[in-house]
């Protein structure tokens, strides 16, 4: 992505065409991360369209005290999790789908499906987890910088991703059922 | 599942692409939300006339960088997360009926005066206005969501624990169990309101040292929401900060108390009275020798990292401060009650590391009377002289063997007079009753302090490690009598909890907060001198209310300032008292302490609900700045970065 200070800052007092120019050259980031929290295409493109909407009435919000994808990423997760809030709560699933191995032959639905089974499970184990699997092992920020995103310490972050990693392998070692 | 499985779905799912209908719509939606902004900000900015287009943003960026490094890197942003403790003192509702008495009254002057573009008060006395409700109802939602998960999460533990403890959980312990990860509770309390000189003079309160209020508001601010009105207690916000007031050299006064008068700025014509106490600090060679008992909660919900772990690391933190001649024991409690350590010399520092290492939460047995235990170690090494205290480390399971709240309050009130004292430390989020533990601290003269990560560990055990220790001055008091012939109304801002009546000063029963070694502690009054304009109370139309004071002697003074408290092992109270003058010179290092607590108490009052203040998060951010100090640890730059985080929040609500 890339966007100048001036452009931003252009957008920031009020340029339509300065703020058109961001939402082009952000549209596919957000996408794509949307797409990484709902795994849906037409999901993805109405967390989308949130984003974009909130992006024209915060943007003159962004200070410059971290870089525009920073916060755009955070933009993006907050509209993300309205979104899980909102649509989420229904689709819980008490089976471990972890367990299931992952076939690679099986047609791109269907994995995507699977996958998504295995984030609305980790987004019942509470706030936080979804966020940091999603922005360090879908989008392969560091942990800091998704720290950064989160507004949290990057040893959460690091701790969220341990339980990730730990609570998955022990899904898959089918040892939970101690 | 492998990690390597999980990237290849995502990469999958990054290839997607949106279809260009989709793309079109969020596009022209998003811009006509951009025009609609644009159009507000015109409305507003016309309105107000004094918003410049050019918001200040371009200035002091680097600095902005540079302090949100600095703090990312000293843990100080976002990672904290801490449940309020609640102090469930001097409910009055002496307070409340004065109030309505009182409002009709007020209102009056505004139903003349509409003009004026401020809210009616009768609307401002309303407790919450619908918006608000639903802020905090929306709050309160997403608590819920987050301790159901939680719930989900600990379930496994929880039940198992519930197994084994229900037999004993009567009382207090059960009680504490059924609110666990449910919410956390807040004492209600109405704003301090505006008073007449002439009918109430006397303003008497309690100090606080408390400081959990401040932990709970970033809390939230961090997490994206506006705490509720009643988490946000002015005084422990202000408290929450050290400042640098001039301290006292002579032992036998054990504080210093200085005075300052400046203009409101939130409010043009009024003046702020300070009063900044600040404790006596006990050098390190001086400091009275220690016998500490750790109680410690080694139940199964201990065993999150940020519970029993973080117990070791802040008592390690805590060992680091003592000196090698005090003695610590340990005591175990609901996985297990037993003696883990004999009162043990911290010269054997490595022995008294490793029983903390070999703690481990969620046992089997619980049982014996842990707290008496406890009591019985410090007893049996207890020092004449020197300080004697339990510190009992818990995030909220009080199974510590006497389940009945009462009888518990009174075994620690018993032993406060046998001389050894209780401090409560809390660990974990939303998970216990911070008004029990509140209330053993107040009772067993401690402090009741939370620690939700390794920095907060840091500036309660090592920063402020001999204020929480050891106490200089207990059950203080604070009284103001102010002139009437000088002053026609004062507020005093924020101690809404803490509010005594006038006749408490003098009488050495009533209980009071505690000072420790080196503690500050700051109060606001914001008053209306005689004359001004600026005042919120209407002069009285029958002659027979009205009292004229003739201006005569003690024209210069606002009021006189008393404070009453007690030596640490005395039962008679002393008296300090100085008067406030008008033209009270400062000097600029106080005028920078004061003028700190002032944006701080401005942000407490926005976060509330704006009540009585004309100040916006724009302001807090630049009065702070420019009186940040010294700030050492960056918590002054801490909060202004939460006033920047507290008005990005409140606009996005406001356009939600």
């Amino acid at each position: 992505m890339e966007l100048s200070e001036e452009i931003i800052r252009k957008a920031q007092q009020g340029d339509a065409n300065a703020f058109s120019d961001v939402l082009d050259s952000s549209y596919e980031l957000i996408f794509s991360v949307a797409m990484k929290y709902v795994m849906n295409r037409q999901d993805a493109e109405d967390v989308t369209q949130q984003v974009c909407i909130k992006l024209a009435r915060s943007i003159a919000q962004y200070r410059f005290d971290s870089s525009f994808s920073t916060w755009l990423y955070r933009v993006v997760v907050n509209c993300a999790n309205d979104w899980h809030r909102k649509e989420g709560r229904h689709h819980q699933s008490d089976n471990d789908v972890a367990q299931n191995p992952v076939s690679h032959n099986s047609d791109v639905a269907e994995q995507q499906l699977y996958l998504k089974q295995v984030l609305e499970q980790i987004n019942t184990w509470g706030k936080g987890y979804l966020d940091a699997v999603v922005l360090v092992i879908g989008e392969g920020l560091t942990h800091q910088a998704a720290a950064r995103v989160l507004d949290v310490t990057e040893s959460t972050v690091s701790w969220r991703i341990h339980e990730v990693r730990k609570r998955l392998h022990l899904l898959e070692s089918g040892g939970q059922k101690a | 599942m492998k990690e390597q499985d999980l990237k290849k779905l995502f990469e999958q799912a990054g290839k997607a692409s949106a279809s260009d209908e989709a793309r079109m719509r969020a596009k022209h939606a998003a811009m006509q939300a951009f025009e609609n902004a644009q159009e507000e900000q015109k409305t507003s900015e016309d309105a107000q006339g004094n918003r410049s287009g050019n918001r200040p943003i371009s200035e002091n960026n680097n600095l902005i960088g540079r302090i949100m490094m600095h703090l990312s890197n000293r843990w100080l942003m976002g990672g904290f997360a801490t449940a309020g403790l609640i102090g469930l003192v001097f409910v009055t509702t002496w307070q409340a009926r004065q109030t309505q008495v009182d409002a009709p009254l007020v209102a009056s002057r505004f139903d003349q005066e509409t003009n004026v573009g401020i809210q009616p008060v009768e609307e401002l006395a309303k407790p919450k206005a619908p918006q608000e409700v639903a802020r905090v109802h929306k709050e309160r939602e997403l608590a819920v969501a987050e301790s159901e998960a939680l719930e989900r999460r600990d379930f496994a533990i929880a039940s198992k624990k519930q197994r084994i403890a229900a037999p004993q959980m009567t009382g207090i312990a059960n009680d504490a169990f059924n609110v666990i990860e449910r919410d956390d509770r807040f004492q209600q309390f109405d704003e301090n309101r505006v008073k007449s000189v002439s009918d109430e003079p006397f303003s008497t309160f309690s100090i606080d040292v408390d400081t959990s209020s401040y932990s709970y508001v970033r809390k939230m601010l961090n997490r994206g929401n506006l705490p509720a009105d009643d988490a946000v207690r002015t005084e422990e916000m202000i408290n929450y900060f050290d400042y640098n007031y001039p301290v006292t050299g002579d032992r036998e006064e054990p504080f210093l108390a200085s005075v300052g008068i400046s203009d409101a700025p939130w409010k043009q014509g009024n003046k702020l009275v300070h009063i900044g106490i600040k404790a006596f600090e006990a050098p390190a060679e001086k400091q009275p020798d220690s016998n500490l008992v750790f109680l410690l909660d080694i139940s199964g919900s201990m065993s999150a990292e940020d519970k029993l772990p973080l117990v070791k690391k802040s008592l390690h933190l805590l060992l680091g401060q003592l000196k090698p001649t005090d003695t610590v024991s340990i005591v175990t409690y609901a996985g297990g009650t037993g003696v883990v350590l004999e009162a043990t010399p911290v010269a054997e520092k490595q022995k008294i590391v490793a029983a903390l290492e070999t703690l481990a939460a969620g046992g089997s047995t619980a049982g014996e009377s842990a707290i008496q235990l406890a009591y019985n170690l410090a007893e049996a090494g207890f020092k004449k002289d020197a300080v004697n205290r339990i510190i009992l480390a818990t995030d909220g399971d009080f199974n510590v063997g006497i389940s009945d709240p009462d009888k518990l309050k009174e075994l620690v009130e018993k032993k406060r007079e046998s001389g050894v004292f209780l401090s409560v430390l809390g660990f974990g989020d939303g998970n216990y009753r911070d008004d029990i533990m509140q209330s053993l601290a107040q009772n067993g003269n401690g402090v009741a302090a939370y620690i939700d990560t390794f920095s907060e560990a840091y500036k309660v055990l090592v920063e402020e490690a001999s204020s929480s220790l050891f106490t200089v001055a207990k059950d203080v008091k604070i009284q103001v009598e102010f002139n009437p012939a000088t002053v026609s109304e004062y507020r005093l801002i924020g101690y809404e909890t803490r509010a005594l009546n006038r006749e408490d000063f003098k009488n050495d029963k009533v209980d009071a907060g505690d000072v420790g070694s080196g503690h500050t502690v700051t109060a606001i009054y914001e008053i209306t001198p005689v004359g001004s304009n600026s005042g919120l109370l209407d002069a009285p139309h029958y002659d027979a209310n009205r009292r004229t004071h003739k201006p005569q002697a003690y024209s210069d003074e606002y009021g006189q300032l008393k404070i009453r408290y007690k030596q640490p092992e005395s039962n008679t109270s002393l008296l300090i008292s100085k008067p406030l003058m008008a033209g009270q010179e400062m000097s600029d290092s106080l005028a920078r302490e004061f003028n700190f607590a002032t944006a701080v108490a401005g942000f407490a009052q926005i976060l509330k609900g704006r009540s009585y203040v004309d100040w916006d998060y724009k302001d807090v951010i630049e009065m702070a700045k420019k009186n940040l100090g010294e700030d050492p640890y960056g918590y002054r730059s801490e909060l202004v970065g939460l006033a920047r985080k507290a008005a990005i929040i409140e606009l996005e609500e406001s356009n939600e």
